[in-house]
């Protein structure tokens, strides 16, 4: 199997780092900062910068900063601002919710007001950062592809933090802050509503996660196989294909019968790729509000497998009358 | 340089080997459910080895032969054993001896002095935790079955059992409350196997009769009338992990997890399981909490409370204590509390010149002094 | 027939691994090889099997077909086929076609000249499978620990496997696993929107070049990794979700059977603390 695999660059061609493409900007707030980085030359492009840092950027940092720093601070208190103990227990320090009996009402901050806080900030980082990436496509001339990509991201965070615990009317429904806290919540989440694994959407979601694996995997291969073709100058392939793209679909065609174009394989990839967190997003915002036990639910619609019985099935007890309920069980 | 780089290959390579070698465990199975539902508990050898080990009972004292004078006859102050015959009531205390104090000996409860006396505070604990042995025996076999436990289960040989626990914050010094002051959680608790989740359920569901069920029974909301939350469930999910690591299995043995509400799927194990929590709230709510005024001060929690149980006092990481071995069939005296008899009297001696009727009483035996004690 | 507009001069012989020119032909769209050939008996047979396991079940509902492994008892050796035969059958089969399916992508690679990247990736997904119903079942002596066939079944397996360790996201391979799928899928979101943004412009403007392509992430983030690059990156993250998940189940198990929590000890007492 002695080929050239194209994994890293053997010889890198350092050429004077390039300034970024003109841009209808009133100001260019690009930084005068650029270099160029031989390691991450064996992988990618060697240039670092120049990066844009106009308002609605430098905004964005801020917020996020600020939202940073409040979850940090309030881990910290909670191990009594221990440095030793902050770093010893990080993974399992939280900023937590607000408690279910508080509603939608704003708590004292001690008391989940804080997560509020975080949760806020962090919020308007992320929408300015949207509107950074829709304006960067804008102002290049290009199509904002991205912005859309990354609203659907956006839909689940916000489901997960905002519009469901708003539906449910209560603000304790929400995600933790917190390395292991989020994944206690995602076990309790899917332990209340009858295994989500029996949520159609969540199934549905998981298909295009790994569906956007296999994709990714098929597409990246596919182009370093043609990389001694200019398979990677995608945009050129595109417009006037040539035998890079033909050879590249023909692969496909004679495997599986059926194949993309080196255009159309992107929007395979970017539907995947967005329908992840879509439909994830609406298999959670049903859950609790529209569906409480999705198991029952699959039994209801018949999509449950039964097996036969392996072990002695035995009454709930709690259901039992008094007096058979402490009859010695065979 | 690619020369390094192959070098360092080749022993990252071999360490890597060397290390899974190493790390290999081998592991026997226990599938209790239908095949490919992996309802299965893994074990590795070393693991089941430990078991046995930390599992032998020690053996039982020979039986002594029956009939001769009561207990209640021949001491004082004997409330729950008086009906044993004095030969029994020191095997049974010889017992006792070696389940909870062997190092101190008779002394940890008694003053040796005056054996009747009740001015240790362990005595008057250990009376009352001879009720509660024969109460769990008799009234407590949905869980126990016809295994049921002595003093050992819990004891092991220790005066204090391994696992006890006390209200307030976890023991863990690891742990520290939550700002938000909702008990224990956001820190590696052991009592939750290190994970992350509220590590305090023991007040709450095992001394409390808190509902420790979070999920419906319906598949929509309007049917279900479910109201609890996540964080509910996390605490619920807590518990869960001490019962597991209690018992040293995983969830799967009481549960089939696609749907772990739903006793239509659940193994007869959590019926037993459903018992046991009953159980524990008895206990200490019968038992422990009442003897708080009893116990010294350093016997007792942060916050002034009784030592209390939960399910790993008596099973000490086993599936069944003891690995379902019966200590009951040698003491027998331990299955269930039996009415307390009243000192035989003692007839008054018959009067000058008094014939004797017929049929006389027999003459009764008179006190006899407190026997050396058992060593 | 059905060929695509340019596809006649690709046609030519050469590039098979077995069988010379004996199967070196298309049917309609798709390459047969000696590959071919194998794949499809394989197939076939899986397929009738898990049909036939499936008549033998309650049910032809597809979504609640289920064709089990063997009861744990049966240890290593073949079960009987009403109870987990079939499914070891299907599992020789799956396998069977699978690698044919791979090693028939090799042979489609040197016909087309090109680099063996596919069906290398592709071998990435079948060592997960293999590991999933073969490694890890061998290491702890039986057949019965690998994933049942059907859609919704093996899911209530992934369930109860993973609640056999308590609480499976604490297990670390795990946690790298699930970051490489999440980072895979934002990486591809990413790269399907940056060529879609440049050849689907702003109305009236020109299709962009390689210069905006690079210019919008270095305006964004500061870094473009360039086209080559992200085809890299992306088979590099692809992979590493597979492998990391292949780890992340070899390891529960064989390496550890107590909750995966309880893993954290080893940071939690590190020397460094004291």
């Amino acid at each position: 199997m002695a080929q050239y695999w194209n994994i890293f660059t053997q010889l890198q061609v350092a050429s004077p780092p390039h300034d970024n493409p003109a841009t209808d900007d009133p100001i260019p707030y690009r930084t005068k900062f650029k270099t160029l980085s031989k390691l991450i030359g064996w992988f990618g492009n060697a240039q670092l910068g120049p990066i844009y840092l106009g308002p609605l950027g430098i905004a964005s940092i801020a917020t996020g900063l600020i939202a940073f720093e409040v979850i940090g601070l309030n881990m910290w208190a909670s191990v009594g601002w221990s440095v030793k103990e902050f770093i010893r227990q990080l993974p399992w320090l939280a900023l937590e919710p607000p408690a279910p009996s508080n509603g939608l009402k704003f708590p004292p901050l001690a008391e989940g007001g804080w997560w509020l806080v975080a949760g806020f900030f962090l919020t308007v980082s992320i929408l300015l950062w949207w509107l950074r990436t829709y304006r960067r496509a804008k102002a290049l001339g290009m199509g904002t592809h991205l912005a859309w990509a990354f609203a659907a991201a956006i839909w689940l965070y916000l489901v997960l933090g905002f519009f469901r615990p708003l539906l449910m009317g209560s603000w304790g429904e929400a995600v933790p802050f917190g390395i292991f806290p989020h994944l206690d919540w995602t076990a309790a989440l899917s332990i209340r509503y009858g295994n989500l694994f029996y949520n159609p959407f969540h199934a549905l979601s998981i298909v295009f996660l790994y569906g956007s694996t296999l994709l990714f995997a098929m597409h990246g291969a596919t182009v370093l196989a043609l990389s001694h073709l200019g398979g990677e100058r995608e945009i050129g392939q595109i417009v006037d294909r040539g035998t890079a793209a033909e050879r590249g679909g023909l692969f496909w065609r004679w495997t599986m019968g059926f194949n993309a174009t080196f255009e159309s394989i992107h929007r395979w990839a970017w539907w995947f790729a967005v329908l992840c967190p879509l439909t994830g997003g609406i298999g959670i915002l049903l859950t609790g509000t529209a569906v409480d036990n999705w198991y029952l639910w699959a039994v209801k619609h018949d999509f449950a497998p039964q097996y036969p019985a392996a072990y002695q099935i035995l009454p709930d007890p709690a259901k039992l009358p008094e007096n058979a309920r402490f009859e010695v069980q065979p | 340089m690619t020369f390094t780089i192959k070098l360092t290959g080749v022993i990252v390579t071999v360490l890597l080997v060397m290390g899974t070698v190493l790390a290999f465990k081998k592991t026997s199975a226990y599938q209790h459910g239908y095949p490919g539902t992996a309802m299965d508990l893994v074990q590795s050898d070393a693991e089941l080895a430990q078991k046995l080990k930390a599992n032998t009972v020690p053996a039982a004292l020979p039986q002594v032969p029956a009939g001769g004078p009561l207990a209640v006859d021949t001491y004082q102050n004997v409330q729950v054993l008086g009906h044993l015959s004095v030969a029994e009531f020191g095997r049974t205390m010889a017992a006792l001896t070696t389940w909870v104090s062997p190092q101190q000996g008779c002394a940890y409860c008694h003053n040796v002095a005056n054996m009747a006396s009740d001015e240790v505070y362990a005595k008057v604990v250990a009376r009352r935790m001879l009720q509660m042995t024969m109460h769990i025996n008799q009234d407590w076999q949905q869980h126990v079955k016809g295994t049921g436990v002595t003093c050992y289960t819990c004891h092991r040989g220790n005066p204090v059992p391994a696992y006890v626990w006390f209200n307030g914050p976890s023991n863990d010094p690891s742990a520290r409350p939550m700002m938000q002051g909702r008990g224990v959680q956001n820190a590696a608790a052991k009592d939750v196997g290190l994970a992350s989740l509220p590590s305090n359920a023991f007040e709450t569901f095992l001394a409390g009769n808190t509902s420790i069920r979070v999920q419906g029974n319906a598949p929509l909301p309007s049917e279900a009338n479910n109201r609890h939350s996540i964080k509910q469930t996390e605490w619920t999910y807590g518990l869960m992990m001490h019962m597991s690591n209690s018992l040293g299995v995983n969830c799967t043995y009481c549960h089939n997890t696609r749907s772990m509400g739903e006793w239509e799927t659940s193994p007869p194990q959590r019926t037993t399981a459903w018992y046991g929590i009953r159980m524990v709230r008895d206990l200490n709510n019968q038992y422990l909490t009442p003897l708080t005024d009893v116990f010294p001060a350093y016997r007792k929690g942060p916050h002034g409370d009784a030592p209390k149980l939960n399910c790993a006092t008596c099973h000490n990481n086993a599936y069944k204590p003891l690995l379902g071995v019966s200590m009951l069939k040698d003491y027998t005296v331990l299955a269930e509390a039996k009415p307390q008899p009243a000192k035989t009297p003692v007839e008054p001696p018959p009067a000058e010149g008094a014939a004797p009727t017929e049929g006389a009483a027999p003459t009764p035996a008179p006190d006899a002094p407190a026997p050396a004690p058992a060593q | 027939m059905a060929l695509l507009s340019f596809e006649r001069r690709y046609r030519v012989r050469g590039g098979t691994l077995i069988g010379g020119d004996l199967f070196d032909f298309w049917v309609g769209p798709f390459y047969v090889g000696f590959f071919g050939v194998t794949t499809i008996f394989f197939s076939i047979l899986g397929t009738a099997l898990i049909v036939w396991g499936a008549a033998m079940g309650p049910t032809f509902n597809p979504w609640t077909i289920n064709i089990q492994p063997p009861p744990l008892e049966y240890g290593l050796k073949f079960a009987p086929l009403r109870e987990g035969g079939i499914w070891q059958l299907v599992t020789i089969c799956a396998i069977g076609a699978f690698t044919s399916w791979a090693a028939r992508q090799a042979e489609i690679s040197r016909k087309l000249g090109m680099g063996y990247h596919i069906p290398i990736a592709y071998s990435v997904a079948i060592f997960a499978y293999i590991t999933l119903v073969v490694v890890r079942p061998i290491l702890m002596g039986a057949w019965g620990h690998g994933f049942p066939y059907g859609i919704f079944s093996h899911l209530d397996w992934v369930s109860n496997t993973g609640y056999q360790y308590l609480h499976f996201h604490y297990n670390p391979a795990h946690m790298i696993a699930v970051t490489f799928f999440f980072t895979t899928t934002l990486a591809l979101s990413m790269h399907g929107s940056l060529i879609l943004s440049a050849v689907n412009p702003q109305k009236g403007a020109a299709v962009k070049s390689a210069e905006h392509e690079d210019g919008f992430f270095r305006d964004h983030i500061g870094y473009s990794i360039g086209a080559l690059g992200i085809h890299r990156l992306g088979l590099f993250l692809a992979l590493s979700a597979g492998i990391w998940s292949a780890i992340c189940i070899i390891i529960s198990g064989p390496f550890w059977t107590k909750g995966w929590p309880e893993w954290w000890n080893v940071w939690l007492s590190l020397p460094i603390w004291n």
